[in-house]
């Protein structure tokens, strides 16, 4: 069952990290109405979040955003890892 | 600068959507001026933020009787439920180099003519971080953009007399709020220019291009039959599939 993390940024966007949690974080799907440039790094950024641990810890989760070559806009990498752990059940 | 001003040309939501995609890639290739375009639409339709689920904006049972056009944004943010008169849209597609490259900054620079504008109406508007335009009684609009190659698109929709009943039947922010109290906070949320000006519609919009005329050497002029031609062929093709608009 896939399972969903919302962070409402204040004052600002909605970010819904949807994944599979099984030994591993999978299937990663980023919604929300955030803006994101360029527009094909959504698929980074799941792909950064996707393979880890289910025990992962935030840093590591903000490292791997991080590394993704990509403007984010009204969110930040700790909001994502954050939407991200809160869909792990 | 100087600033080509399009107002006129009715399009189909899936067209001017597509529009947006040709005319930052014009712009971009040198091939198209700097341009403001004025929207005018032909249908009700939901005009959804690039990276939204369908399923969580839109009241699916109603938009399906209906038949409002769902479509994708090439760019971010929420989705805006848009009626043709009672919505003000508008499009800059403007050079890199003209615009500020700090994206907030961005905002409130290619925002700035508009709240001008509306206060010169004596609508109390301000810019509101990172990309609304706001009354003190709540959201009169809100902006979204795309920096694609050497382009910015920045477009940004305002309601003049949003039919707000409407917008909370097609959307979900009203599906669950079946108390009468969260319907009237979500009414209070959107703002509507008309209900704190005298100035019809059209008068606003004139308002609008004596504010960019402050900023930018306006020139009239009208979109080419074949930047119109390639939209038609991109919306075929995208912006009316379910591919494209319900991706997400």
């Amino acid at each position: 069952m896939p399972a969903t993390g919302t962070v409402k940024v204040p004052d600002g966007k909605l970010i819904e990290v949807t994944l599979e949690a099984t030994d591993r974080i999978e299937d990663v799907r980023l919604t929300g109405d955030f803006f994101l440039e360029p527009p094909s790094a959504r698929a980074d950024l799941e792909a950064a979040i996707a393979g880890h641990p289910t025990d992962v810890d935030r840093e590591t989760l903000v490292e791997a955003i991080d590394g993704v070559d990509a403007r984010l806009i009204g969110f930040d990498a700790d909001h994502l890892a954050a939407a991200t752990l809160e869909a792990i059940p | 600068m100087r600033l080509r001003v399009v107002d006129a040309g009715t399009y189909s939501e899936p067209v001017q959507q597509a529009l947006e995609r040709v005319l930052t890639d014009r712009l971009a290739a040198g091939e198209m001026e700097p341009t403001l375009r004025f929207w005018y639409r032909d249908a009700p339709a939901v005009a959804l933020g690039r990276f939204q689920a369908y399923a969580d904006e839109v009241a699916t049972d109603y938009v399906a009787d209906t038949g409002v056009d769902v479509v994708r944004r090439v760019t971010g943010g929420g989705a805006m439920y848009v009626e043709p008169g009672s919505v003000i849209t508008y499009s800059l597609y403007l050079p890199r180099a003209a615009v500020d490259d700090d994206v907030a900054a961005s905002y409130a620079s290619l925002d700035a003519w508009t709240v001008d504008a509306l206060r010169s109406l004596g609508v109390d508007a301000s810019h509101e971080p990172l990309n609304d335009i706001a009354h003190p009684s709540g959201k009169l609009g809100g902006a979204a953009q795309l920096r694609s190659g050497d382009a910015v698109l920045h477009h940004t929709t305002l309601s003049y007399d949003l039919d707000v009943a409407a917008m909370l039947r097609t959307l979900r922010i009203g599906e669950e709020k079946v108390s009468d109290k969260a319907i009237a906070s979500a009414e209070k949320r959107v703002a509507r220019i008309g209900d704190h000006t005298a100035a019809d519609r059209d008068s606003v919009i004139d308002a609008m291009r004596d504010a960019a005329g402050d900023r930018f050497d306006l020139v009239d002029g009208t979109l080419s039959d074949d930047a119109v031609a390639a939209a038609r062929d991109l919306a075929a093709e995208r912006f009316e599939t379910d591919a494209w608009n319900r991706q997400l």
